[in-house]
């Protein structure tokens, strides 16, 4: 894949905790539109890479690229820098972490108001229309606590689009969820994908990862150990330790 | 002699009772002063500039560390030495505020800490800006953690306002050891401002211990 | 500075009457803990009158009731016993609750693990609830113990000679209100940091084990 169609890049991205090698010289390229999904054992770092992406972790060391803009890691990041950054990279949590004192509406019109500087009707405007996308027009009024898991997580989801980000970030997003819940956010995130939003998924949904992902990403031990289409690597794995790993999800 | 009791209780209610006002007016003056005060000091104390967060924290600590008393004795007979010379109406709503916005900062603090750390970082990846992080998601938050905390400490302060009189405010308990102290009647009429006192803090705690459950229950559901 | 060394003099009355009142606290706020779990309804509302009455009154006024009120009637009584009844009676009802807190911590599978197992209510609580319950609460009984030494001022009023009113005689005295009270109140809290330190090193140390368990 060339540079000039990707719309992020790392580079030899890493990341230590107390001693321990959490990301460890990551790269990688995503085009625009590309749908990334990273699988891999806890403790392989995909959490932790997804997070240095938008900054939630600042990497020891490495470059982040974004729509031609770099980041060298290593000084220190302005201000602008990263409420740029965070414009355009959009992040969806595990424990959703919408602001519970808020109702639905006022969570994903706050954030547009402040930070995009739009007026209360604009954002309002933008926010319902989100919300309809996500299915919960009907919830606008109600506080996050009335909300079930999964559709408190459709609400994230909405409050991170709502600011028109080019990239969306999911972190393990049915993790918290009981499976059936887990369904409706996977298929607001199935439809985010056929509308040529570029996501990276970090994830233990294998059967998502298979249909919707462009390209399956396996890390361990802060590495990639491959990477390609979700097929090939599903079917065809060339590590040991890819082998491993996805008969204990699949036997499951 | 049990009637005779009684109609001393109601000769000498007036004047228990104007006590009781001083009380509670000293109370409240000292809450809204000492809250204010307390929110900045939290606030400083959960900066990020260690020049802001150590000064905060040292005199919060100093003002929790001394006993009322030491404080409304300081105050009253120490600040004349520094050209300071206060009222004794002054000298202890100054005192019980200063008190006051020691623990209360400490009890803010606790509230602003327990708000979710996924909250912050939601909010910050959401490109917030830190000021705008603190004034929608911290604090509104964290001050109502904090509610149920704080009311338990206005009763406490309230109790504690009776302190002064050891510097000569006719508040309750002044009132009632003059009393005493003309009638010798010490027994009857100290029991009578012990009752008053009961009558503000046990229904107020009551109050305070129902308002948190129902504060609890909107939360967690 | 002169007063220095006469506060310091004064330090183990103040040590005296803290402690003293703490032991009894102690072993009262058990008997009242005690009544509020007890199976009589009179009982249980008693004992929870007994604490509201307790924490709800200013122990000043209490202290005085005890020792103007009483002490100039029927029962003489030293400043010190006065001091140490009122005190004590206070730290009971607020170390009762501080027990009922942790009496509540200790989870219920515990009860009914212990039943299932056929052991009698004694040894029940002895053995396998008291243990659990003591953890919890070390860390509340002395954070009241650092309350009961400030409040150990109030007895100044009375005339019980320890550090507040030796401070407060010499300030009369000598007419320098501000450096007397400084330094009384450098000295109670750098008897007081160490108890705030361990009670944080406690909860800590109870945060991490609930945490492993």
């Amino acid at each position: 894949m060339n540079q000039a169609e990707s719309i992020l890049s790392l580079r030899d991205v890493e990341k230590t905790f107390a001693g321990h090698c959490a990301v460890d010289g990551v790269s990688l390229d995503v085009a625009r539109g590309e749908v990334v999904a990273v699988i891999g054992p806890s403790g392989s770092g995909k959490s932790t890479m997804l997070r240095c992406i938008n900054l939630l972790e600042v990497p020891d060391r490495g470059t982040i690229t974004v729509d031609g803009t770099d980041l060298d890691t290593s000084g220190t990041v302005s201000a602008r820098d990263l409420t740029q950054l965070r414009r355009r990279v959009g992040m969806v949590f595990q424990s959703f972490n919408l602001f519970p004192h808020m109702t639905v509406l006022r969570n994903i019109s706050l954030p547009q108001e402040r930070v995009l500087g739009r007026s209360r009707d604009e954002a309002d405007r933008r926010s319902m229309e989100l919300l309809e996308r996500v299915g919960l027009q009907q919830k606008a009024d109600a506080y996050p606590a009335k909300c079930s898991g999964g559709q408190q997580q459709r609400v994230a989801i909405a409050r991170a689009l709502a600011l028109d980000p080019e990239i969306m970030l999911f972190d393990e997003p049915t993790s918290a969820l009981d499976p059936e819940l887990g369904l409706e956010v996977l298929a607001v995130m199935r439809q985010l994908a056929d509308t040529g939003m570029t996501m990276i998924v970090v994830t233990h949904e294998i059967h998502f990862a298979a249909t919707v992902a462009d390209r399956l990403i396996v890390m361990a031990d802060g590495r990639i150990l491959e990477q390609g289409p979700p097929q090939q690597v599903l079917d065809d794995p060339q590590h040991a330790r890819t082998r491993t790993f996805l008969s204990a999800i699949k036997d499951r | 002699m049990k009637s005779a009791i009684f109609s001393d209780w109601a000769e000498w209610l007036p004047r228990l009772l104007d006590g009781l006002w001083v009380s509670v007016q000293v109370t409240g003056l000292s809450l809204i002063i000492g809250l204010a005060a307390g929110l900045l000091l939290a606030l400083a104390a959960f900066a990020r500039t260690r020049l802001l967060t150590w000064p905060a924290i040292l005199l919060v600590e100093i003002g929790r560390g001394m006993p009322a008393l030491v404080m409304l004795q300081l105050v009253y007979f120490g600040l004349p030495s520094v050209g300071l010379t206060l009222e004794t109406y002054a000298a202890v709503v100054l005192a019980l505020s200063l008190t006051t916005a020691a623990y209360t900062s400490e009890i803010i603090r606790a509230g602003l800490r327990a708000v979710p750390d996924g909250e912050l970082e939601a909010a910050d990846a959401l490109g917030m800006s830190r000021g705008d992080v603190m004034r929608f998601v911290v604090i509104p938050q964290g001050l109502r953690i904090a509610l149920p905390t704080l009311l338990g400490f206005a009763i406490l302060i309230f109790q504690i306002s009776s302190l002064a009189f050891s510097l000569g405010l006719p508040e309750l308990l002044s009132q009632a050891y003059s009393i005493g102290a003309a009638t010798f009647r010490y027994l009857d009429v100290l029991t009578l401002a012990g009752l008053l006192y009961l009558a503000v803090t046990i229904p107020a705690g009551w109050l305070v211990a129902r308002f948190e459950r129902r504060l609890s229950r909107h939360l967690t559901t | 500075m002169d007063v220095l060394p006469i506060i310091v003099a004064a330090i183990p009355v103040t040590l005296g009457v803290t402690a003293a009142s703490f032991a009894i606290g102690a072993v009262l706020g058990l008997a009242l803990v005690a009544g509020r779990r007890s199976r009589w309804t009179v009982v249980r509302g008693l004992s929870r009158s007994v604490v509201e009455v307790l924490r709800g009154i200013p122990p000043i006024v209490l202290l005085f009731i005890i020792f103007f009120g009483i002490g100039s009637g029927a029962l003489r009584m030293e400043p010190f016993q006065a001091a140490v009844i009122g005190l004590g009676l206070v730290s009971a009802a607020h170390l009762s609750e501080v027990y009922r807190g942790s009496l509540l911590a200790v989870p219920k599978g515990q009860f009914e693990a212990a039943d299932a197992l056929g052991l009698s209510r004694s040894t029940t609580s002895a053995r396998v609830i008291a243990p659990q319950a003591f953890r919890v609460a070390m860390p509340g009984m002395v954070t009241w113990a650092i309350s009961l030494l400030k409040d150990s001022a109030l007895v100044s009023t009375i005339g019980v000679a320890e550090i507040m009113s030796v401070t407060n005689q010499h300030a009369r005295s000598s007419g320098d209100g501000l450096m007397p009270f400084i330094l009384a109140a450098a000295v109670y809290i750098a008897i007081g940091t160490p108890l705030a330190i361990w009670s944080r090193w406690l909860e800590k140390r109870f945060a991490r084990i609930r945490k492993a368990a």
